[in-house]
């Protein structure tokens, strides 16, 4: 097979709209002189179709198809139900379930944390790149929590927060009455989401340090020549400056945030106290688990893959944004 | 505009096909063959298992020399969730382990009846109850599981109380846990992070807070959420928690196994423990010495009640109905059953085996005093709740703890979630 004749079809479509009438016109003038007599031509129309097979495949296999399954699942019922088409029946029950809309609020709850979760890193590495005594040693010390497994993380912090550990030991030390960190259901979701943040920002931390290398070093002396102050340096070079890397720290983190606490969830909290630290993945798991509920599983899943696309689209749409401010 | 149509078809496709097949595999399924036995379990893993299952493995052998056993131990914390997709492909082990009551009843159908082949063996195991359905035994109990009141006689001693007489009734249960809170130690080691806390507190009292005639229907399925008695349950957990009778922090300390370590580390006299597994009698000997520790009844709270040791049929084997043979598998069932096995199970894994016939007096008094009790032992209470049933106890009990729900509407919601499944 004269594979050298399939390449001018694999070539990529020229770069820019207007022209490609033209190479479509030119490949096609192309193909209706090389079809007659030539058996390759077949061989030739197909082989992108046979290059890019494999990956779609894949994907269609793998991604699509299961998905498809879990979403027509998700019309299905559980138990004695099991395999017989119920109607919105799953969904109707996960908007009944308290425990669901718990799960829910608490994502609500993350996107509102969420300028906390980035602002922190940002902060640090703000102070790191003007250079505060002691950059060196906080640049490594920051990002060792990133290092460590959500499972390791979550015994650490249980120790040190169990109602007669060593944090409540230094608040009765000072005269404060003791929390109950993990038992008190108004407190347990922030104490999660901060372990969380604690665990991980020193990844967004070494991501902001890459975007204050890109800055401009003489927009900052020409602030600080003409006399401003630290918040307005901030205010006004450092945080237009850095736009691109906060929207795409704002994004990592969102999804860091969604999909990787259940690890933390799951050592710490178990979805307790009464229920607030659920999380619509711990549900899931909780339902396809131990309530041997495959279908209600799947349609929670449906509605997380629907928050996910909605949270994913709108950000991608953030990033672009940013990006075209440049 | 291609792009549009293809979307609009695949819309289409997903709608017409949405609500077809089912999240569970039902059809007929294949999977295992007749020379090789699966076992799927947690426990097989361990090294103090490893005598138990030498034992059966040895008595199967001899049975069926030409079929190879090959145990499959999975993490505790993931087996349920393994065996959901097992069951869902419809593909898996042929004999599985399971917790007796809501585990296993949730799933028998996926799993063989096994009343024709273990009929021998009813009268020499206790604890089939946690594995019937609908007046059939889907698993053969291994080990007892139960909810003993463990109390520390040291404390006891220290607190000024006879550790040789426990209290009988629940005033004069509240007027000893003064005494021990004088003493410097808590009442009760409550572990309710996971919210089995108040599973072990229905199991451990309900004997002497409902009727007997109240008990049995409930076990029955006759659940009378109404009555006073049952009520009475979670007033009296509200109560010890309002009164602090619990360690700090309950709702944030794990039972397994901090709440646990609180009683071996005697700053609790009392904890509701297990009979088998952990939190048991041979855990808290080797702390506690088996002298100090003792195993009481359940105080009397409604007069006229007579307090029994609430247990079960723990953990047992079951049969999956995928399997090629299901005598075969029931046999290896009945090897893992054997009084020789069990015997070992026994002695090195600290468990009340379900063979009645092991005698247990090396093991010192408490497990004595719950072998004892097997005679005149009901089913737990909570085991014959259901799963979601049980998850929703496990927050509402929180929420006692805490004073964010009143009993009147925690029972109210119980009942609803009971009555629904």
């Amino acid at each position: 097979m004269p594979i050298g004749n399939a390449e001018p079809s694999v070539r990529p479509v020229p770069a820019g709209r207007t022209d490609g009438a033209a190479a479509g016109s030119a490949r096609r003038r192309r193909g209706a002189r090389a079809r007659p007599g030539r058996g390759g031509s077949r061989a030739e129309r197909f082989a992108p179709y046979v290059l890019v097979a494999p990956a779609i495949l894949i994907i269609v296999v793998l991604r699509l198809y299961p998905l498809l399954l879990g979403v027509n699942f998700s019309f299905t019922g559980d138990g004695e139900r099991n395999g017989q088409a119920v109607g919105l029946d799953n969904y109707l029950e996960l908007i009944e379930d308290p425990l669901f809309r718990t799960a829910l609020s608490n994502v609500g709850l993350l996107v509102l944390l969420l300028p906390v979760a980035v602002a922190i890193p940002g902060l640090l590495a703000t102070f790191i790149y003007l250079k505060v005594p002691g950059h060196r040693f906080y640049r490594s010390v920051y990002f060792f929590p990133a290092v460590l497994s959500p499972v390791i993380v979550g015994a650490i912090f249980n120790l040190l927060l169990a109602f007669d550990g060593p944090v409540n030991a230094v608040f009765e030390a000072v005269g404060i009455s003791p929390v109950d960190w993990l038992g008190n259901p108004d407190v347990a979701m922030f104490v999660v989401v901060g372990v969380h943040v604690w665990a991980t920002f020193g990844m967004a931390l070494v991501v902001f340090l890459a975007g204050f290398a890109t800055l401009d070093a003489a927009l900052l002396d020409a602030a600080r020549v003409d006399g401003a102050s630290l918040p307005q340096v901030i205010r006004h070079v450092i945080i237009p400056g850095l736009s691109r890397t906060i929207a795409f720290v704002a994004v990592t983190t969102m999804v860091g945030m969604l999909t990787s606490m259940f690890g933390l969830l799951y050592v710490m909290t178990s979805g307790g106290p009464e229920g607030s630290t659920y999380l619509p993945e711990y549900y899931i798991w909780i339902q396809q688990g131990q309530m041997n509920r495959p279908a209600l599983a799947s349609a929670a899943s449906t509605v997380l893959f629907v928050i996910m696309l909605v949270v994913g689209l709108l950000q991608v749409k953030l990033l672009r944004r940013a990006g075209g401010e440049d | 505009m291609k792009q549009r149509a293809l979307w609009s078809a695949v819309l289409v496709v997903g709608l017409a096909t949405a609500g077809c097949g089912s999240a569970s595999d039902t059809g007929p399924s294949s999977g295992g063959s007749t020379d090789k036995l699966v076992v799927w379990d947690w426990k097989s893993g361990e090294p103090s298992a490893k005598a138990y299952v030498d034992k059966a493995k040895a008595d199967f052998a001899a049975k069926h020399p030409d079929v190879t056993v090959e145990f499959v131990a999975q993490p505790f914390d993931q087996y349920y969730t393994l065996l959901g997709a097992a069951i869902q492909s419809g593909k898996g082990p042929d004999v599985m382990l399971f917790n007796g009551g809501g585990q296993i009843r949730d799933r028998v159908d996926a799993l063989v009846p096994l009343d024709e082949y273990v009929a021998e063996d009813k009268q020499r195991l206790a604890g089939w109850d946690a594995f019937n359905k609908d007046g059939k035994a889907y698993a053969a109990p291994v080990t007892l599981q139960g909810h003993p009141i463990y109390y520390n006689k040291a404390l006891y001693e220290k607190a000024g109380l006879d550790p040789a007489s426990p209290a009988t009734t629940w005033d004069e249960f509240l007027a000893d846990c003064a005494a021990i809170g004088k003493a410097g130690a808590k009442c009760f080691a409550l572990g309710n992070k996971e919210g089995a806390g108040i599973q072990f507190w229905m199991s451990a009292l309900g004997s002497g807070i409902l009727t007997a005639q109240e008990y049995d229907d409930w076990i029955a399925g006759k659940r009378d959420w109404t009555s006073p008695n049952v009520k009475r349950i979670f007033e009296l957990w509200k109560e010890a928690g309002d009164a602090g009778l619990n360690n700090d922090g309950a709702n944030s300390t794990a039972m397994f196994n901090d709440s646990f370590a609180l009683f071996q580390s005697a700053k609790a006299a009392h904890v509701i423990g297990l009979m088998s597994d952990v939190g048991h009698w041979k855990d808290f000997n080797e702390f506690l010495t088996p002298e100090k520790l003792g195993v009481m009844k359940a105080p009397v709270v409604t007069a006229g009640t007579t307090p029994s040791l609430a247990y079960d049929g723990g953990i047992g084997y079951a049969v999956a109905k995928w399997t090629k043979d299901p005598k075969v598998a029931a046999d290896l069932v009945r090897s893992l059953t054997s009084t020789g096995a069990l015997q070992a199970f026994y002695a090195e894994a600290g468990a009340i085996a379900a063979d009645t016939t092991i005698d247990v007096s090396q093991a010192g008094p408490a497990a004595a005093a719950i072998v004892a009790a097997l005679d005149s032992g009901k089913p737990a209470l909570h085991v014959a709740l259901s799963s979601k049933t049980l998850d929703l106890m496990g927050r509402v009990s929180q929420q006692l703890l805490s004073g964010s729900i009143s009993v009147d509407e925690a029972v109210k919601q119980l009942a609803a979630s009971d009555q629904a499944g």
